[in-house]
């Protein structure tokens, strides 16, 4: 690239890099709009489920959670689903996360346990997948200690540290 | 394909985004620490469009995109003056400016008696959007993909471009490029743009993909990550970026029987890496080695093809 | 009125620390041209130290300072060995990126071999807080204070009346330069690092005994109060360093009293990027040169 563009050429090669701009924009619309038919077929509400989990800590770094699964809008207990509860660390969303471990049905309809095994203490985002007759996701935030589990309450500012 | 796998695959799909806004950055000689904002930024309007406003997720995505876009050229032009570290802390403060924001925002709709909307540091739940639609998680893993190849395929055309030629060119050297003719700070100015936008694409794609968002979760570590992602694929080609969410997320998820101690072995590794080679895995020199022996065979390739015509080689 | 002033005295005795961090960060930084991401999870570190001798042995202040400052250069060193020496003049982002990921290594040790989510730390002082009139000074905060102003004095002898400070001050002008007239660079930001990590230390034992606590949040913490005070006070000045964490800690315990403690976090940035956008070199830096060596 040596010497200063003349003012013809500048505004041709102006024009093939606004052309390249439009390009690239019109791969990811394209992209887009061939993906959105895949949105609007079922639209209509799924059934909604909602849940109750207790988690006690039993060796180190391991806890044993109930969970309790029921239809979100009439309560009704959700029963022979295949249950898995992931862990994310929210301050770290792709590392320190879990591998997903599958829950077992209890003799409660609708109450499933699975034990976990965390990387270290703090507050962790469980995910209980749902799959089945219900396709559902919840997501709760607990706070993981050594000795207890408790409502993670994500600091405002964090008081200092 | 198990769901862990796809999981995961998702995961670096959605990363990856982030990490070509940091390296879009990086061409153009600037180092950001701050595209998470535009990442949390992407999220929010996506989910918030989906969620509350009942929209499509094509037009969420575009909406989410656009959004964060049109901040990235707001923040772009106050820091134009700024260079090197000065411009780095300043995207690390805008950052986390957004990300505060975000803790005291809180819009919230009732819909079928339940509030639904961010809800400052408790986060925004319920970005139901792929259950309530039956799109299961292939499905979505496959949209992911085809956006970032068509985001990839747009990278690479703008490298053998030029503008891509003139974003290399601003990053060596500011002041040769503004004496070549080049309006350095409007390209600036729109690489920023870009990025932004690249990164609020893959903010709506990851808000879809988890269902929950939260403040806390678009800190300074996500963005110097990305950065980091870059610098370890290499910085010679768009595929720098993604080696290196590969290269983190999945040996992150493979080094799993050292659970315990795999920041500590793969912080190393990085370090280490860094010292030898420090533009990357795939830097300029191997780039363009690779494109010279790609050159040369593709050039023997067609002279064994040609007739001989008489003397001529 | 009377808030604003006792707010004003708590933000100088809480900001004489933020300056003492910003300190030894301007210190790496005007001997480097490097951000050394790695400095706030070094001092955490010797934060551990201290904790361990204060759990284990019952440890007194002054022998978990002693550990931490230790701690603190320990783990200074081993990041200067591993991300800093070895890099090629020009290969400043890689040594940042590298010191990032030590980052993480130095937190990730740090919670694997303490895993809980806080650990005590000894107090400074246990009297009553002090009364003038209507303004209240805790006895520990004034220690603080009086600690950190003492540090900055010698660090401003050292650098200004010895001839190592000296052969500093020519590095920081010019490391070729430096060279040429016989200085050992490599050797001198050795002991630099060591240096700015005992400072960093010093001023992590008093914020620690302070607050009581550790957590392995802190290196994170430290790295962000250390960067705001400094870049505001002005990159590579010395005084500057302890203005801007002055004027930080003013700034932040004012707006934490009126506006809760996210408006608090909320204003530092915003002074921050204010400062950035419209007087980058700070209350007392020098004007902006390229700040970081041509890209390579």
């Amino acid at each position: 690239m040596g010497t200063a563009v003349k003012p013809e050429t500048e505004g041709k090669q102006r024009l093939s890099d606004w052309r390249m701009a439009v390009k690239s924009a019109t791969y990811v619309l394209a992209t887009l709009a061939m993906l959105a038919p895949c949105g609007l077929e079922n639209a209509h509400a799924q059934i909604r489920a909602k849940a109750d989990v207790s988690c006690q800590p039993a060796e180190k770094l391991q806890y044993d959670c109930i969970i309790k699964l029921a239809n979100a809008r009439t309560s009704e207990p959700l029963s022979g689903l295949t249950l898995t509860v992931g862990a994310d660390m929210p301050s770290m969303p792709a590392a320190h996360n879990m591998r997903p471990v599958k829950a077992t049905e209890e003799q409660d309809k609708g109450t499933y346990r699975a034990r976990i095994a965390l990387e270290m203490y703090g507050d962790w985002a469980l995910r209980l997948e749902l799959s089945g007759t219900v396709r559902d996701r919840v997501v709760k935030l607990l706070r993981f200690e050594s000795d207890r589990v408790g409502e993670a309450t994500p600091a405002p500012g964090r008081h200092r540290h | 394909m198990d769901d862990y796998l796809i999981g995961v695959l998702s995961n670096i799909g959605v990363i990856s985004f982030v990490a070509l806004s940091a390296y879009l950055l990086l061409l153009t000689g600037e180092i950001s620490f701050g595209q998470q904002a535009f990442f949390a930024i992407g999220a929010y309007a996506a989910g918030i469009a989906t969620a509350l406003w009942g929209w499509s997720l094509a037009a969420a995505l575009v909406w989410g995109a656009a959004v964060s876009g049109g901040a990235a050229l707001l923040v772009g032009v106050p820091t134009l003056r700024l260079h090197g570290l000065y411009f780095a802390i300043a995207t690390l403060a805008f950052a986390e400016m957004v990300r505060i924001l975000f803790e005291l925002f809180r819009y919230q709709i009732s819909i079928d008696g339940e509030l639904i909307g961010p809800n400052g540091t408790d986060g925004f739940r319920n970005i139901r959007y792929i259950f309530d639609h039956n799109i299961d998680a292939f499905q979505f893993l496959l949209l992911i993909y085809s956006l970032l190849a068509a985001a990839m395929l747009g990278l690479l055309l703008l490298e053998r471009s030029r503008l891509g030629v003139i974003f290399r060119m601003i990053g060596q050297d500011e002041t040769l490029a503004e004496l070549q003719g080049i309006p350095v700070a409007r390209r600036k100015v729109l690489a920023a743009g870009i990025a932004g936008t690249l990164a609020g694409i893959g903010g709506g794609l990851y808000a879809h993909l988890t269902t929950y968002v939260e403040p806390r979760i678009f800190d300074i570590m996500l963005g110097v990550h990305s950065l980091a992602y870059g610098l370890i694929g290499g910085l010679g080609t768009a595929f720098g970026p993604l080696l290196g969410v590969l290269i983190d997320i999945g040996l992150l998820e493979s080094i799993r029987a050292l659970a315990g101690y795999r920041m500590i072995i793969f912080g190393g590794l990085v370090a280490l890496l860094l010292i030898v080679r420090p533009r990357g895995l795939l830097d300029e020199m191997v780039v363009h080695k690779i494109g010279r022996g790609w050159r040369r065979v593709s050039l023997w390739a067609r002279r064994s093809s040609l007739k001989p015509r008489g003397n001529s080689a | 009125m009377i808030d604003l002033v006792q707010n004003t005295l708590d933000g100088v005795m809480i900001g004489s620390s933020y300056g003492l961090l910003a300190l030894g960060f301007t210190l790496i930084f005007g001997v480097m041209r490097r951000l050394d991401l790695a400095y706030g999870p070094s001092i955490m570190i010797g934060g551990y130290f201290g904790t361990v001798l204060y759990l284990y042995y019952g440890a007194g202040p002054l022998a978990v300072a002693s550990a931490v400052v230790l701690g603190a250069v320990i783990a200074g060193i081993y990041v200067e060995r591993l991300c800093f020496a070895p890099m090629k003049a020009g290969a400043a982002i890689a040594s940042m990126v590298s010191s990032f990921a030590i980052w993480m290594q130095l937190e990730q040790a740090a919670i694997l071999v303490l895993p809980r989510h806080t650990y005590p730390f000894p107090p400074l002082a246990t009297v009553a807080p002090l009364e003038f009139g209507p303004f209240l000074v805790r006895v520990d905060h004034l220690i603080m204070l009086v600690c950190a102003l003492a540090l900055a004095a010698a660090v401003h002898l050292a650098l200004y009346h010895t001839r190592f400070g000296l052969a500093l001050r020519a590095i920081i002008g010019s490391p070729v330069a430096a060279h040429l007239v016989g200085i050992n660079v490599r050797t001198a930001v050795l002991l630099t690092f060591a240096g700015a990590s005992a400072v960093g230390g010093a001023a992590g034992f008093l914020v620690l005994a302070v607050d009581q606590q550790v957590t392995p949040m802190f290196g994170m913490w430290a790295t962000l109060k250390g960067l705001i005070a400094m870049m505001i006070g002005g990159l590579g000045s010395v005084p500057g360093a302890v203005v801007g964490g002055l004027l930080l800690g003013i700034v932040e315990v004012n707006s934490q009293w009126y506006f809760g403690p996210q408006i608090r976090d909320l204003v530092a940035y915003v002074v921050l990027f204010a400062f950035l956008v419209v007087r980058p070199r700070g209350l007392l830096g020098r004007a902006p040169e390229p700040a970081m060596p041509p890209k390579a």
